[in-house]
């Protein structure tokens, strides 16, 4: 099994947010500390029981295909890059 | 060759609703971007999913078209990975439970063998909007994002690795075509998007019971591209293979241009998507008896239409095979009949010549500009001897590329018959005198030698005398 | 009109009367708001004009004759739920400016009551914590005891007298906790009760949408505004054929009240006899006690915290800085993720949003995830089997009295306040906090924990018990 360290460097990877040494390190004493606390959550029998997937119990919750006009004049006033129509974001290199 | 090729397909295909899949934007093209958006499909802070149910009925067509297992319980998961074209960082798919599950179609094998191919799932999911890298204009050194697709219905389809060649794959995305379009599932044109592929192909010794390495295949805009692509990549295994070298999992794109596949750089590691369940979405339960009720409330397929055709309007069978292949050109063939009943006629023209240009033009039949009422007005017009068949082929491709109705590009192109007794008469009278030899074999009882009177005749007045009034004329001269 | 000392019913009912126009009401209380503001920090944003505006058109209403069941009732929202006309903050710096496009559906519905929309509440990092103390703008004080959290700023709204209602969203406890801190009442609903549409969720599965008030009474008087269906949120469908409310009336023999002996043991000895008194008053008020065994708190209270990370690491990824929020200059697709979600989450939603990444990845989904969903299963269960016995169940609402504005602790230390509030929510059943004591100056309140839909025998039996808090 990886390290504590091997995964936080991929978690930290997954969520892309731009972290510093310092924090990553700080992040990485709080992942021990936090993995100690879950302890007994593993040790925990919890036998045959299925896993709960949904906390509610609805189910074929379904709406009619009729279609609505879109919505994007007021959705594009909260861009923070939006020009001819499109949303912008810096280039990417195939 | 002799390696064994083992390639299986993953398709996408896009739903026909009029909704998205967990949003009530409209599910169509539409040039203007983003303009099919709203607070779900963007996934604004508050916004929450709502299942389609028309989604959720055509993915369940298409899992019993296919001949699968459906699962009584599944639902909807996360899967988390970030690029731009993915509004909420997730996209909403079945991972755990596909909703179909073990199915098959079958195909013809290269000896022209039924052979069944398996199909591991059938799956609901949301589509990603679209991303365009242009250079310099109004978005400078940026690239733009279209979310008009993002949160589109698709269902994804996974063949079990059973394709032996690049033709039974062609084959296979072919049945798998008329399949949607007659469960009324998606119209699946691929140089539209509508149907997608990506393939995995390896090679291995025969009688090998493990696979070799495989590659996969990306951005294949049609069933050409898809079989030549795979030509490509076994000749390139197999040359690795030959020398000795160890072929390298990668993914290549197919460059219709360069008409190669190329190894794609920036493409995301193979990743952890992190599924779970999507809490925000209710499971599906569906009972067996709704599923059975699916099963029976199938569509007509292709083969069960052939047999119609064959039976309702005295079709051969192989007129009937060949229109029914495609769904489009099917209901094109039955839209004619119903305001011109000669079904043969019809046919060998369907078949002929408009799907020949549909071919060259790389359209499906509802997309031709011309239309069933089209073809009816021409057809009309060789009945009526207005034009000859021979001109009516003229004024088809015409009528076909340029979008004008038949009648007018008669009109236009001056190709009325000939019919006029007096204006053929004299083109007749000088035939025969350019032409005494043969006319006298004629007379010394030559029968053939009239044909070639009458290709003269036709020839001259290019193509439009009326080929049955110039016979008998002809005679009448020939015997006074 | 002082409205700590008026109900909801007799502040609207003035207000139906001509006692006091919506208007006037309003104007006042914007005016109590901003200079409360100042000390206790409790609002984001303030409607100022939009809510006069608001108050005029209720005005006209009742001249029209209608009569608005809330009229001129001052509502706080607290700024996780969107309301399209204040900027919606979610308790990231990155979202001071943002407009949503979406209006919460109970925000909504109260509005179309006659409620007025005061302003936002203040809350933690993108709705993550039960004291504020994550919070971008600072930490809310709280009015009771400068010095000490608030737990959640409508809370501190309603104890001040500025606003009768508050509406607040609830995944661990927030609400919960905010009402036994500030000695006032909040229900968190059943599942499904009440539309989640238009709530920013960091932990989709455990958040719902409640109200906190004065009293049981008040809440009563807007629960079945709130309540039912809508198509916006699936989970709602269960209560599309209506709802079966479990009602008993308060005082009798006919309801028992479960006491969890056992659980009780994890707080401080001044706090354990506010919860033993507690018991002796329901005896002495003609209840049933029955005592419970609830043995999964601590195992509740790390699986949710595990589910709560997963699905804050997926929540959370929407906010990539293209569609809204805000964004950085970069050069790269990676560099302008990394910049952007850097400034749109702070220190708690990067914890749990990389934790929950943790927590999911090949390696661990197993052990951690599942086995916290198995737990899930557990502890729901453990309830259901408390309520086969049981009316309602009596929990405190926290471990501590409020924490102290300074000085750092773990974060572990802060989680661990949710010990009595996050296996309720993983129970799926409604609670209702009501004062039930003060140590040392300060509130403490406690939890009414019932089965599914028993939301109104919870709140007649916690206004019976009688509210200490004013
Ligand atoms: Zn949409």
């Amino acid at each position: 099994m990886e390290t504590s360290a091997a995964g936080l460097e991929k978690a930290i990877k997954a969520i892309k947010i731009g972290l510093s040494l310092p924090e990553q390190d700080h992040l990485h004493r709080e992942l021990e500390e936090l993995l100690g606390w879950l302890e007994p959550l593993l040790a925990f029998n919890t036998g045959e029981t299925e896993p709960l997937l949904f906390g509610h119990e609805a189910v074929n919750v379904l709406r009619e295909d009729h279609p609505q006009e879109g919505r994007l004049a007021e959705l594009q006033e909260a861009a923070p890059n939006f020009a001819g129509g499109f949303y912008l974001v810096p280039k990417i290199m195939d | 060759m002799k390696y064994e090729v083992v390639i299986g397909l993953e398709v996408h295909v896009e739903m026909l609703t009029g909704s998205k899949l967990f949003c009530s934007c409209p599910n169509r093209f539409v040039a203007e971007p983003n303009v099919n958006t709203c607070p779900v499909c963007l996934g604004f802070p508050g916004a929450l999913p709502q299942l389609n149910r028309e989604a959720l009925q055509q993915a369940l067509r298409a899992a019993v078209a296919l001949n699968c297992k459906v699962a009584l319980y599944s639902y909807f998961d996360r899967k988390n990975y970030f690029y731009p074209d993915m509004p909420k960082g997730y996209q909403i798919s079945q991972h755990y439970i596909p909703l179909g599950s073990n199915g098959f179609l079958d195909i013809e094998d290269e000896k022209g063998e039924l052979k069944q191919v398996g199909i591991g799932r059938v799956h609901i999911e949301e589509d990603a909007g679209k991303l365009l890298h242009e250079a310099g204009g109004a978005s400078g050194g940026s690239s733009m994002v279209d979310y008009n697709r993002a949160g589109g219905p698709l269902i994804e389809i996974v063949s079990e690795p059973d394709l032996r060649s690049s033709g039974e794959a062609r084959r296979y995305l072919e049945k798998l075509k008329s399949i949607m379009q007659y469960a009324g599932v998606s119209d699946c044109k691929m140089e539209e998007g509508s149907l997608r592929c990506d393939a995995n192909v390896s090679l291995r010794i025969p009688g090998d019971q493990s696979f070799g390495i495989k590659t996969e295949l990306k951005n294949m805009n049609s069933f050409r591209a898809v079989e030549k692509s795979l030509d490509h990549d076994i000749k390139r295994q197999a040359r690795i293979l030959d020398s000795g070298e160890k072929v390298v999992t990668q993914t290549l794109r197919w460059d219709e241009d360069r008409q190669e596949t190329i190894v794609m750089r920036g493409k995301l590691e193979a990743g952890d998507y992190r599924c779970f369940a999507d809490p925000e979405l209710a499971p599906i339960e569906l009972t067996a008896e709704e599923v059975e009720l699916a099963r029976q409330n199938l569509p007509e397929m292709a083969a069960e239409r052939a047999r119609r055709f064959v039976e309702q309007y005295g079709l051969p069978e192989y007129d009937a095979g060949v229109l029914t292949a495609s769904r489009c050109l099917a209901d094109y063939f039955e839209s004619c009949l119903e305001h011109f009943n000669k079904p043969k006629e019809v046919s060998n023209w369907v078949m002929g010549e408009f799907s020949a240009h549909l071919n060259n033009a790389g359209l499906e039949a509802d997309q031709a500009s011309f239309t069933p009422e089209d073809m009816v007005e021409l057809l009309k017009m060789i009945d009526e001897q207005v034009i000859s068949g021979k001109i009516a082929k003229e004024v088809l491709e015409k009528a076909f590329v340029s979008g004008k109705k038949p009648r007018l590009v008669v009109e236009e192109e001056g190709l009325l018959q000939i019919s006029d007794q007096s204006e053929l008469e004299a083109i007749i009278d000088r035939v025969i005198s350019e032409n005494p030899d043969t006319v006298e074999s004629y007379r010394g009882g030559k029968g053939k030698a009239l044909g070639h009177l009458v290709g003269q005749v036709m020839k001259a007045t290019r193509g439009k005398a009326n080929p049955q009034l110039v016979n008998e004329l002809l005679v009448k001269k020939i015997n006074s | 009109m002082e409205l700590r000392k008026t109900t909801v019913r007799q502040a609207a009912d003035a207000v139906w009367k001509g006692e006091i126009t919506a208007h006037q009401l309003i104007e006042k209380t914007l005016k109590n708001c901003s200079v409360l503001n100042e000390g206790l920090n409790i609002f984001t944003y303030l409607a100022g004009i939009d809510a006069v505006e608001q108050a005029k058109a209720v005005d006209q209403k009742i001249k029209n004759g209608e009569k608005p069941p809330l009229a001129g009732i001052p509502v706080a929202v607290k700024d996780d739920l969107c309301y399209g006309v204040l900027p919606t903050g979610l308790g990231s710096p990155a979202f001071s400016e943002f407009i949503s496009p979406v209006t919460a559906a109970a925000v909504e519905r109260l509005m179309e009551a006659g409620a007025v929309v005061i302003g936002k509440t203040n809350l933690d990092d993108m709705g993550q914590g039960s004291t504020t103390l994550s919070s971008p703008n600072g930490p809310t004080v709280n009015p009771w005891l400068a010095g000490r959290t608030a737990g959640s700023a409508g809370a501190a709204a309603v104890a001040t007298g500025v606003c009768m209602l508050a509406v607040e969203s609830d995944s661990g406890g927030a609400l919960r906790q905010g009402a036994s801190h500030c000695g006032v009442a909040g229900l968190r609903p059943t599942t499904g009760r009440v539309s989640r549409h238009g709530l920013n969720a960091h932990c989709s599965s455990f958040a719902r949408v409640g109200i906190t008030a004065f009293s049981g009474e008040d809440i009563s008087e807007v629960l079945d505004l709130i309540s039912g269906f809508d198509e916006r949120d699936a989970a709602t469908a269960v209560c599309r054929e209506g709802i079966s409310e479990i009602i008993k009336a308060p005082g009798s023999k006919d309801i028992t009240i479960g006491y969890p002996v056992t659980a009780f043991d994890y707080l401080e000895p001044e706090l354990r006899e506010i919860f033993e008194q507690a018991r002796e008053r329901f005896a002495e008020g003609g209840y049933r006690i029955e005592e419970v065994d609830l043995g999964l708190l601590r195992e509740g209270l790390l699986a949710y915290y595990v589910i709560a990370m997963a699905e804050a690491f997926s929540n959370h990824a929407r906010f990539d800085g293209i569609r809204f929020g805000k964004t950085a200059e970069a050069d790269s697709l990676e560099e302008m993720y990394e910049q952007s979600r850097a400034e749109i989450l702070g220190r708690e939603a990067r914890r749990r949003s990389i934790f929950g990444a943790f927590l999911l990845s090949k390696d661990n989904y197993g052990r951690y995830y599942r086995q916290a969903l198995k737990i899930w299963e557990m502890v729901r269960q453990e309830f259901e089997t408390v309520f086969e016995r049981c009316d309602l169940l009596m929990l405190p609402a926290a471990r501590s009295l409020p924490r102290s504005l300074e000085g750092e602790s773990g974060f572990l230390e802060g989680w661990s306040e949710d010990l009595y509030c996050a296996p309720v929510s993983l129970s799926g059943m409604p609670a209702l906090t009501i004062p039930a004591g003060q140590v040392d100056q300060l509130p403490v309140g406690m939890q009414l924990v019932g089965p599914p839909f028993s939301e109104k025998m919870l709140l007649a039996v916690g206004s019976a018990s009688g509210s200490t808090g004013k």
